[in-house]
């Protein structure tokens, strides 16, 4: 009955276009029973289409979706769910105030004479569900607004194992976790496919694909550049694949010169996230933060930047000892924040272009407090082509761009206030390959030209490729310091994550 | 922003419309004189409903200023009759008192993060019973002649408070489009957050919009007080839904972060135009108030309409 | 493991209803030390009239709360109520005195507030329009409406049997008995049934209610109708409890009904809250406005101690639920 190498689902041609704009043009391929089937591309892709029209939320322009031998129109996600494809989007979409336990049965309920709720059932089956992916300690009476990122991620997983799926779609899965979590998720996958389950993975983080791939799809402009066995292909070979051109090399070199101390953070701490932080960033130097979310590294960041209070410790600049109470206050001294989740702490997204790069400057390009709008834009259009943001205009509205070109908004918008210290939190999150590039370049042309940078990333390879000095934060202390030749995956890996305990 | 001009052009023809049918229905509806006299009533939800704009821009509500405005009227008749300050002063008092009461509002809602909708439900319970207890439910009446021009006088030909409407509209239209403070009202209420990470004093700002709004209602109360010639502690009830309902109908997005006062203008234009006129044809004017409900929705379903239209 | 989970489950029990009950356990406690400390200073504060006005008086203002709890947790409002109950009284009024079958008349006031606000839940949900906004435009069509065709008059006459209000059963008056079993009946269906699972879900978080196939804009629309017909319930209690029927209701009556949700635990962001808790806090404040009048407190002042009241509440609420996120 059961045939291991059996097609689970195949996708036949399928085309969609928004507006008269293609964003996927005739994309065929295969997904066996069991088989973990990595989707890569850049951000524009068409990734999220394929796996909209997938789940039902689009419906193709052309092309067909057959599973298991037959063809399947999905009007609805309902739909789709219920014929096993179930998904697991990259923003969770998971109900804060309902329990573990009707979070996972939201939708097809078990019930008792028609519309009862059976609550016996429910919790008994969701704790049946949570074992089989070793999340045992998961209370299915918890609500899930109190649960951390991770386990969130364990509910929707459960949500989509709720019903006979054959198969799970990960938008990204991993984009929010931090080592340990990955971990457990990859050994979760593995399980899956064990079972029969066929998946397909998007992810933009190549280790993890090659560990647990078995194929791989790349998409290119919405267009099906190809399928590969994971063992015949490298990772230089797939980035060019996505990007259409060889990337010579992942991280632009440094030039191991820096001058003199200019910001100078002794014993800080918050009372709560952090303590007794103390380093000392040079003009000219790229200071990589590694750690693992919640081990206090943004708290820091945001503490030097004045949105936070600090309860004891000096910040020194330039020598002299500074009170930073708000970020007006950074912003004077000359420190600039990028934050780390660009959509709700970085953008304005309904406002322009030329509108959000003059937010934190405003004040500086105002004749009192009038608006010189032609400045304005002007200003923007200067920043645009600096920076490289690809846009239709100064006046666009930021919503409409891509992620990339979002987060180099974010960059224009500090630059321009002319900051001496640029702190960077995760700067390249969730964004593609190309602009990913881009941002290091750009990180290392203004270090070179004497900015201090310090920046923070869970992103081993990164923080490695571009720090020319590397802090490791656990548990709210900066546990290690390594120069560039010292510092390796493994002693600053083993560093970022020693007895991390869950926090829930 | 071709959104908002397009909301404001369907009001626009809606206004001319409604003008147009109406001095053909009226004949005394299109003379000067009702339209000046007209702009007499429409001077108390007008200065109101201004400030409001920018209360809605930052996502937020006020409620209480029906209240606050019936406080400050109290308290300029208390101020002036029981206490026996001079009228000049016993009118700052009561400017201060009601601007008082809307940075008390800003401090519930800016220190003690509740939620406007709920802060504002709150005092305009709060300062209507204050209103009431202070009266001790007792109209005071007698004020000087020279205290009237506010309300009932002209200069050049215009009534007075029309030359204050105008000032009102001007400079907060100014504020709101053109300088740092409006930008920073827009950037509040589309994203907070952001605004406060790019270095904005979010709650700095809020508080000043809150108190300006307290100021607002505190000045209508007044004119109100010369207009009418007396003090109750029942004025402006319901006030603070006619202001919304012009800030809304003047396309300003009930969830902040889009809206601007020229649309609050013609909000208000239409309403006033809709009482008026209906009530010159012959309607009662319990009537006026279902022809506004009607248009309320119906400039907002076809202003959706087009949008989407637009987008699609 | 079986028995360890369930141990650990009933460990946690306590703390967990607290939780999810704090707003109601507060609110219930506040009454009972009112009526301890009040019934101190005037033993008449406990007589069964008095007792009777508070319970009985207030019960339209607690079975619309019912209504606009369910809007509320689904993240709508609705500021027309006042107007509606206006308008529905006088329908339920006017056919009455016109001979039609007493049902009728109290039975029309269910369905036409059903009607206008399915209508009103149509337009939030189809239209996108925020339903804050819309309720603005139709409380303004129905106080409009209701003065211009009644010219303010009231209503007299009804029959004898019209006042259901004035009528006791198993000893206990008909508003009162109305709105504890509205109150259990829906607390009940709304953590036992899918329905109102749903609600939460909807106020919660729409995007993700969405895509686990729950239809918004059906569930919008139903919200909105159910509210409608609990204005019903709440217009024949407010009907049938006087002799006449003025044109007029008690004013800012939406903003009492929304203050008794709101104050009840709904969350005005949508997303949490039980009924218990507005019909809890309707009562609450029915009992401190009595109470105030009983140990002496001028009638001028009432407003404004109930407004510094509804004020600290509010603030302890917020402190509460700060506390209970960290």
């Amino acid at each position: 009955m059961k045939d291991d190498s059996a097609l689970t689902l195949r996708i036949e041609n399928a085309t969609k276009s928004f507006a008269g704009v293609t964003v996927l043009n005739d994309v065929s391929f295969d997904l066996k029973k069991g088989e973990v089937h990595a989707l890569l591309g850049e951000n524009g892709a068409g990734k999220s289409t394929l796996i909209k029209i997938l789940s039902g939320v689009h419906l193709p322009d052309r092309g067909k979706i057959i599973l298991e031998n037959r063809e399947h129109v999905f009007n609805s996600p309902k739909d789709a769910f219920k014929n096993g494809i179930a998904t697991v989007y990259q923003e969770l979409l998971v109900f804060p105030e309902l329990t573990v336990a009707e979070n996972i049965f939201l939708g097809h309920t078990p019930k008792r004479h028609g519309f009862l709720i059976d609550w016996k059932k429910i919790k008994s089956d969701a704790r049946k569900i949570l074992d089989n992916l070793d999340s045992h300690d998961l209370d299915v009476d918890a609500r899930v607004g109190s649960l951390s990122v991770a386990n969130r991620q364990r509910v929707e997983i459960a949500k989509a194992l709720s019903q006979k799926t054959k198969v799970l779609i990960m938008d990204e899965p991993t984009a929010a976790l931090a080592d340990t979590d990955v971990r457990r998720l990859i050994t979760v996958v593995k399980r899956l496919k064990e079972q029969g389950v066929s998946i397909l993975y998007v992810s933009h983080k190549m280790p993890e694909i090659f560990e647990i791939a078995d194929k791989v799809s790349v998409l290119r402009d919405g267009n099906h550049v190809g399928t590969f066995d994971i063992l015949d292909v490298t990772e230089d070979l797939l980035v060019s694949k996505m990007v259409g051109r060889s990337v010579d090399k992942l991280y632009p070199s440094s030039k191991g010169s820096h001058g003199t101390p200019i910001l100078e953070v002794s014993d800080l701490s918050d009372g709560v996230r952090f303590s007794n932080a103390s380093f000392i960033l040079h003009r000219g130097e790229i200071l990589g933060i590694a750690g693992v979310v919640g081990s206090g590294r943004s708290e820091l960041a945001q503490t030097i930047f004045g949105i936070n209070s600090s309860k004891s410790g000096s910040i020194k600049v330039d020598g002299r000892k500074v009170l930073i109470k708000k970020p007006r206050d950074a912003r004077n001294l000359g420190i600039a924040y990028i934050p780390e989740d660009r959509g709700t702490q970085g953008l304005v997204k309904e406002m322009k272009i030329s509108q959000n790069i003059s937010m934190a400057n405003l004040d500086r390009e105002a004749r009192g407090i009038l608006i010189l709008s032609q400045q304005e834009i002007l200003n923007a259009m200067n920043a645009i082509k600096k920076i490289g943001i690809r846009a239709r205009s100064a006046v666009q509205v930021v919503r409409q761009l891509s992620g990339g070109n979002q987060q180099k908004v974010v960059v224009a918008k500090w630059l321009q206030t002319e900051p001496r210290i640029l702190v960077m939190d995760e700067p390249t999150r969730g964004i593609d390959v190309g602009a990913k590039a881009e941002i290091h370049a750009l990180m290392r042309d203004l270090a070179d030209q004497g900015m201090a940078i310090l920046m923070i990333s869970s992103e081993l390879p990164e923080v490695l490729g571009m720090s020319d000095r590397v802090l490791v934060m656990n548990a709210g202390q900066i546990k290690a310091e390594f120069s560039k030749d010292q510092a390796t995956p493994e002693n600053v890996g083993a560093i970022m994550t020693e007895k991390v305990e869950e926090v829930a | 922003m071709r959104v908002l001009i397009r909301h404001e052009s369907i009001l626009l023809l809606v206004v001319i419309i409604a003008l147009f049918t109406l001095s053909i229905q009226a004949e005394q509806f299109a003379t000067i004189e009702n339209l000046l006299n007209q702009g007499r009533f429409l001077t108390e939800v007008s200065l109101v409903a201004l400030i409001m704009t920018f209360v809605i821009v930052t996502g937020g509500i006020d409620l209480s200023v029906g209240s606050i405005l019936g406080l400050s009227a109290i308290i300029l008749g208390v101020a002036w009759k029981k206490m026996g300050l001079p009228l000049p002063v016993a009118i700052g008092v009561a400017l201060s008192v009601g601007t008082l009461a809307g940075l008390f509002n800003g401090i519930i809602i800016t220190r003690f993060r509740v939620p406007p909708l709920i802060a504002t439900l709150a005092t305009l319970a709060l300062y209507r019973g204050l209103a009431e207890g202070i009266s001790q439910a007792r109209s005071i009446r007698g004020y000087p002649d020279w205290f009237f021009i506010l309300g009932q006088g002209e200069l050049l030909g215009v009534p007075t408070q029309l030359w204050i409407v105008a000032f009102f509209t001007i400079f907060t239209g100014f504020i709101l489009g053109y300088t740092t403070w409006g930008r920073a009202t827009y950037a509040i209420g589309a994203n907070e957050i952001a605004a406060r990470f790019s270095g904005i004093a979010v709650n700095k700002t809020k508080l000043f919009i809150y108190s300006a709004s307290g100021f607002a209602a505190a000045l209508a109360g007044v004119i109100f007080v010369s207009r009418v010639s007396t003090t109750r502690s029942d004025m402006g009830m319901g006030l603070e839904l006619d202001a919304i309902t012009a800030v809304v109908l003047g396309g300003t997005s009930i969830f902040g972060g889009k809206g601007t006062i020229i649309g609050t203008v013609f909000g208000l234009l239409l309403i006033q135009t809709l009482k008026n006129g209906l009530s010159l044809a012959g309607v009662k004017s319990d009537g006026t108030y279902v022809a506004i409900g009607f248009v309320l929705i119906l400039t907002l379903l076809i202003s959706n309409l087009f949008n989407r239209s637009s987008e699609g | 493991m079986n028995n360890l989970l369930r141990k650990g489950n009933r460990g946690k029990f306590f703390s967990k209803f607290l939780a999810n009950y704090g707003q109601e356990i507060v609110l219930l406690s506040s009454m009972i030390i009112l009526f301890i400390v009040v019934s101190q200073v005037n033993p008449r504060f406990l007589g069964g009239n008095n007792l009777n006005t508070i319970f009985s008086g207030n019960a339209y203002i607690g079975v619309a709360a019912i209504g606009m709890s369910i809007l509320i947790i689904t993240g709508n409002i609705d500021v027309s109520v006042g107007a509606l109950i206006g308008v529905l009284a006088t329908i339920c009024g006017t056919l009455a005195v016109s001979g039609y079958p007493i049902w009728i008349a109290w039975f029309a006031p269910v369905v036409v507030g059903m009607i206008v606000n399915s209508i009103v839940g149509f337009i939030v949900a189809y239209a996108g329009i925020p339903s804050i906004v819309v309720t603005l435009g139709m409380m303004s069509i129905l106080r409009g409406g209701l003065i211009s065709v009644t010219g303010g008059d009231w209503i007299t006459d009804m029959p004898e049997e019209f006042f259901l209000a004035q009528q006791n059963f198993l000893g206990i008056r008909v508003p009162l008995l109305t709105l504890i079993f509205l109150t259990t009946i829906m607390f009940y269906l709304m953590s036992n049934t899918t329905w109102g699972r749903s609600l939460y879900a909807i106020g919660g978080n729409s995007e993700a209610a969405r895509t686990s196939g729950i239809d918004l804009k059906r569930g919008v629309v139903l919200a909105f109708a159910i509210h409608g017909m609990f204005v019903g319930f709440a217009t024949i209690l407010f009907a049938t409890q006087l002799n006449i029927i003025a044109s007029t209701v008690p004013p800012n009556l939406e903003l009492t009904v929304i203050t008794a949700s709101v104050i009840g635990g709904v969350s005005i962001m949508g997303g949490t809250g039980t009924v218990i808790g507005s019909t809890l806090a309707t009562i609450l404040f029915a009992a401190i406005g009595s109470s105030l009048i009983f140990i002496g407190v001028s009638a001028y002042w009432l407003r404004a101690i109930m407004g510094i009241l509804i004020l600290s509440t509010v603030l302890a609420d917020m402190a509460r639920r700060r506390r209970a996120s960290l």
